[in-house]
């Protein structure tokens, strides 16, 4: 039945040869430090999972922030368990991401023909990185509040366009209402906008060109 | 796709033995994030309303035969948000011992019904529902009867049960 069905739409898009394509390509042999990648997609897929559960009942404005952050965690059954994988998740992204990074340093895996898949890489880290940064003042507790005051002022201090930035960040001279709502928008609708474009592309190239063999020696 | 070749001795091929494994796992996983994922959607629509006895006011404001309506500021919790809430209901007594608890909420689309005292009926202002004094369905669209309370009197001080 499910083979018949398979058949049925393979006929008319082939889409066998799309599945062998993306899972039955041949790769060299290679260690555990290239799962880093597949490790950094799986984190990611969480984040989205439990990202779009935590809007279901989180509202991004001073009066109910917190509280709804509250509710989510104390109240709504396993609302801590969306909410701890979202947090942990985000940490784990971070972490995961630069390892990846470090493995196709060393190994480098950068190098001709590679070089736009380190290039989208480059705008995904600048994509996690504005995630975490973004996602640390939703909660819009204390540490979140503060770690955001100080990170606009980091950015404040830039030579030349530092002001610029700073109000551009908060969305004026203050962390505000404004600061919230911009910084929600930005980590629910602007990132993960880059994030799909970027990680299409990245995950492309990776398929098309196939991965790198761990480098011999003196190679 | 040619089946891989299996060594002697061995049930599954190792790449069977891949997939089945993947599969496992890979279900293991699905459900982990389902099952939480449903109960953390649907609970707030699961959670039992919680009743409470609500005093409504002193019984000696109920005038005999005439429904008297009572109203009182109830707290109320939605999701995470403590509210002030108007609650209101229409109370009847005939003979100054039993009372009558209704609500004064229309049975047809939820509005809010009044009672005329000149024309001894309550009157819906949206569809014109018409109710008796008691209750009952006089004209006009409600399916049933107007609500009642399960109410009673302590010290002189009527209560109704809500939820």
């Amino acid at each position: 039945m499910l083979r018949d069905i398979g058949n049925w739409m393979d006929e008319r898009f082939g889409w066998r040869g799309v599945w062998d394509t993306i899972f039955k390509r041949k790769i060299p042999h290679v260690n555990w430090f290239y799962t880093l990648g597949s490790a950094t997609l799986f984190v990611a897929v969480n984040q989205a999972i439990t990202g779009i559960l935590l809007t279901l009942y989180y509202v991004p404005t001073p009066d109910h922030a917190y509280d709804s952050v509250v509710y989510i965690t104390t109240q709504l059954p396993a609302g801590w368990l969306i909410r701890g994988l979202h947090h942990w998740g985000a940490s784990a992204m971070v972490i995961l991401t630069v390892a990846h990074l470090l493995r196709v340093f060393f190994y480098g895996a950068y190098k001709y023909p590679r070089e736009v898949t380190w290039m989208t890489g480059m705008v995904l880290l600048l994509v996690v990185i504005g995630f975490g940064f973004t996602g640390y003042l939703l909660p819009w507790d204390q540490k979140a509040y503060w770690a955001t005051t100080v990170g606009t002022r980091i950015a404040g201090v830039a030579p030349f366009v530092g002001s610029w930035v700073l109000s551009i960040a908060r969305g004026g001279q203050e962390l505000s209402a404004v600061t919230l709502a911009r910084f929600f928008g930005t980590h629910v609708w602007v990132l993960p906008t880059l994030f799909l474009l970027s990680v299409s592309l990245h995950l492309f190239l990776v398929i098309r060109i196939g991965i790198s063999a761990v480098p011999e020696k003196g190679e | 796709m040619p089946e891989e070749p299996k060594e002697a001795g061995e049930k599954v091929s190792r790449g069977n033995f891949m997939k089945m494994t993947i599969a496992g796992i890979g279900g293991l996983i699905g459900l982990a994030y389902t099952i939480p994922s449903i109960a953390y959607v649907l609970g707030p629509a699961l959670q039992k309303a919680t009743s409470e006895w609500i005093p409504l006011g002193s019984v000696g404001k109920v005038e005999t035969g005439v429904p008297t309506l009572f109203k009182t500021t109830i707290q109320t919790q939605t999701g995470w948000i403590s509210n002030e809430e108007e609650f209101s209901a229409y109370v009847l007594t005939e003979d100054g011992q039993t009372y009558i608890v209704m609500s004064n909420v229309c049975t047809h689309l939820g509005c809010r019904v009044r009672w005329i005292e000149e024309k001894g009926n309550f009157y819906c202002p949206c569809h014109n529902g018409v109710f008796s004094k008691n209750g009952a369905v006089v004209s006009g669209p409600p399916p049933r009867p107007l609500d009642r309370y399960e109410s009673k009197v302590e010290n002189d001080i009527l209560y109704v049960k809500r939820g």
